[in-house]
């Protein structure tokens, strides 16, 4: 009886300590993605099941854990174009309507497996919990859970690479467990400074069957904002900073 | 055997092309790798760009409604008009440390039942200052569009009002400065930022703001207070009456947005019409408000709801009284050729029944789809129009799809439906059918 006791004692207190190292290993996996505040190039591939393409090429800025700027310098169509993202609130502005405008997460500005919680996205850590940690041999298997309804995908599965501690894919689920999306990192490239990082993150969805969406991500570096350039009145200056 | 073997050759051909065409998305992937040429990310002082249009429309006439009898009362058009309009934007700044220029130009050029005309003008060009993250200037003709409606803005007291059956195209601007201060903090109120406007008004600048010789001045105070965008703005000056407002917008949950607007417009010129043609005005305070929402559902269908309360604008017995007035001038005409009355009629209708959403109550409603069918960049959307006081709609459905980089097709048709002495039912088109084609530089 003293065994049981003791066995199942040491799994109630086991669980607090083993859900803060996979916490950490995420707010690791974070870091090892990019720096706190940084800035950085993205193009945004979309490929249809005819292999036909479109492509966007974003300038990002990020400050700390909630706030992040995109500015779009092609295609030609929607050169001009910003969201912006502090903490759960997103806008999007369009130089022809020349006002920001408010978004939603789960909302598409460029088409495509890509939605505005993908672009604009913050720290996992931010957003998720490590709820479940399993060892996998080469990898790990992180499960995530989203701290509030406001998060764009209620789970996360992500399995990290454990000598680099960088995600290698992560599946995107609904609170029912329904795949959304699932994102492969790939190409892991030094961009100087100590941050090296998948260059490509490809996306597929089963509720896109045969399409794709890529990431290729360009000149990231570390940077510090002023807090005003990620405010709706600078949207339409974002370009200044590059 | 000759004929087994063309068989057995027909069925491999046949297998070979079944596996090419499927295997072929898979080819063409596997063939990439991606690049990111870092040329396509470098800075150049200047900018220049915009779009090529071309937008055939063909309307037809309702050849009983009273704006039909006000335009063509002694023509005889073909019931169905076609239009063409050709048009370049052309946007572009250039810019050295601190400051820029930019510009917004349109020249369009129209045939139509009235012949070649054409339209070149400076939507905005001005100046800006950016010498700190958190201050900037700008002087010249500039569009700033107050509010958070997507298709009316009570609130937008320095700029055009839109069309609301194109909310997203551009706007012609008016000359002023205008300012910007940005403070950020910590805390609740994450944002606070200030924006003063200085409008002139002469006989040579703004003329068709209001009246000249008068320097306005207007400013909005805007905060991000518990993730609610929130804006307070108030316009005073000689060329338009006293007027404050305020507006809010919040994202309730991840696919819900909640917006509105209030003002309140001092000694507003309320105008009423008798059924002989006789405009008379009342000066009072008036509310102009709108509450509105944006949902996205699962299925990507974006709704756009909005109400909105015009407390200046025509009741629905002016409204009836104009169009009784129009029968009456054109039964004129047709009795003894006498057109006096319908010239009157026409120069009435300017500034009340033929301006946008002349009267007090309408609904807003638009659904847009994301690319059903798993058809990319394929928007279809249906966007209704409803007068509340006097029941008449405009249903626009559209599809508008973006088939390669830069070309953006959009075919749309208006139909205006509403009983004898209505708003919709008295317009000069029954319907309107038109494709937009741009292409972006």
């Amino acid at each position: 009886m003293a065994i049981i006791k003791y066995i199942f004692l040491s799994l109630v207190l086991s669980v607090p300590a083993y859900a803060m190292d996979a916490n950490q290993l995420l707010k690791q996996v974070d870091r090892n993605l990019t720096p706190l505040s940084y800035e950085a190039y993205r193009k945004l591939i979309n490929i249809e099941p005819s292999g036909r393409k479109k492509e966007f090429v974003l300038y990002t800025a990020k400050k700390g854990k909630d706030k992040v700027a995109a500015l779009f310098l092609s295609p030609a169509s929607e050169k001009g174009r910003s969201t912006l993202r502090a903490e759960d609130n997103m806008w999007l502005y369009i130089p022809n309507i020349a006002k920001p405008v408010r978004i939603t997460s789960l909302q598409s500005v460029v088409g495509g497996i890509f939605n505005n919680a993908d672009i604009l996205r913050l720290d996992y850590a931010d957003e998720y919990n490590a709820v479940n940690l399993v060892d996998q041999g080469k990898e790990y298997l992180l499960h995530l859970k989203a701290k509030t309804k406001t998060v764009a995908y209620d789970q996360l599965r992500m399995w990290v690479d454990k000598d680099r501690l960088s995600p290698i894919r992560i599946e995107c689920l609904t609170e029912a467990s329904m795949l959304i999306k699932t994102l492969y990192f790939k190409d892991i490239k030094d961009f100087g400074a100590g941050i090296v990082r998948p260059a490509v993150v490809e996306t597929d969805s089963p509720l896109y069957k045969g399409y794709k969406s890529v990431m290729i991500f360009a000149n990231v570096r570390k940077r510090e904002f002023n807090d005003e350039i990620f405010t709706l009145t600078f949207m339409s200056k974002l370009d200044s900073l590059r | 055997m000759a004929c087994k073997f063309k068989i057995m050759k027909f069925f491999l051909l046949k297998r070979i092309l079944l596996v090419v065409f499927v295997l072929w998305p898979v080819f063409s992937l596997a063939a990439n790798d991606y690049t990111f040429d870092l040329s396509e990310i470098e800075k150049k002082p200047y900018s220049i760009g915009g779009f090529l249009e071309i937008r055939p429309v063909l309307s037809g006439l309702n050849r009983d409604s009273a704006f039909y009898r006000l335009k063509y009362f002694n023509q005889d058009p073909e019931s169905v008009l076609d239009e063409y309009n050709m048009g370049l934007r052309l946007e572009g700044s250039y810019e050295k440390g601190k400051a820029g220029v930019h510009f917004r130009t349109d020249t369009v050029l129209r045939y139509d039942d009235q012949g070649w005309s054409d339209d070149i003008g400076v939507l905005e060009g001005y100046l800006s200052l950016k010498p700190t993250t958190g201050f900037s200037l700008n002087a010249g003709k500039r569009v700033v569009p107050w509010g958070k409606g997507y298709a009316f803005n009570p609130v937008a007291f320095v700029s055009r009002p839109k069309d609301p059956n194109d909310p997203t195209e551009a706007l012609e601007g008016f000359y002023m400065i205008d300012v910007d201060f940005i403070k950020s903090y910590e805390g609740p109120l994450k944002t606070l930022a200030f924006t003063p406007v200085f409008l002139p008004v002469t006989n040579d600048i703004n003329d068709d703001f209001g009246e000249a010789d008068h320097i306005n001045f207007a400013a909005k105070l805007y905060l991000l207070l518990w993730d609610t965008d929130l804006d307070f703005m108030v316009f005073t000056g000689d060329s338009r009456t006293t007027r404050y407002g305020l507006d809010f917008s919040r994202n309730i949950l991840t696919n819900f947005e909640i917006h509105g607007e209030a003002a309140w417009v001092n000694d507003f010129q309320k105008k009423s019409i008798d059924s002989q043609g006789k405009l008379t005005m009342e000066t009072a305070d008036v509310l102009q408000a709108l509450l509105g929402i944006r949902y996205l559902t699962a299925n990507d269908i974006t709704y756009i709801i909005e109400y909105y309360h015009n407390g200046g604008g025509i009741e629905v017995d002016d409204a009836e009284n104009f169009y009784k007035f129009i029968e009456s001038a054109y039964n004129r005409y047709l009795a003894n050729g006498d057109s006096s009355q319908l010239a009157r009629a026409s120069m009435l209708s300017r500034g009340t029944l033929a301006s946008a959403k002349p009267m007090r109550d309408y609904l807003y409603f638009r659904a847009s789809i994301k690319e059903p069918f798993d058809i990319l960049y394929l928007t279809p959307a249906i966007t209704l129009i409803v007068n509340l006081n006097d029941q008449s709609i405009s249903l626009t459905p559209e599809l508008a799809y973006t088939p390669i980089t830069n070309l953006e097709l959009r075919l749309r048709s208006a139909f205006l439906i509403g009983a004898q002495r209505t708003e919709f039912g008295e317009k000069q088109n029954d319907w309107r059918t038109e494709l937009r084609v741009r292409y972006f530089f």
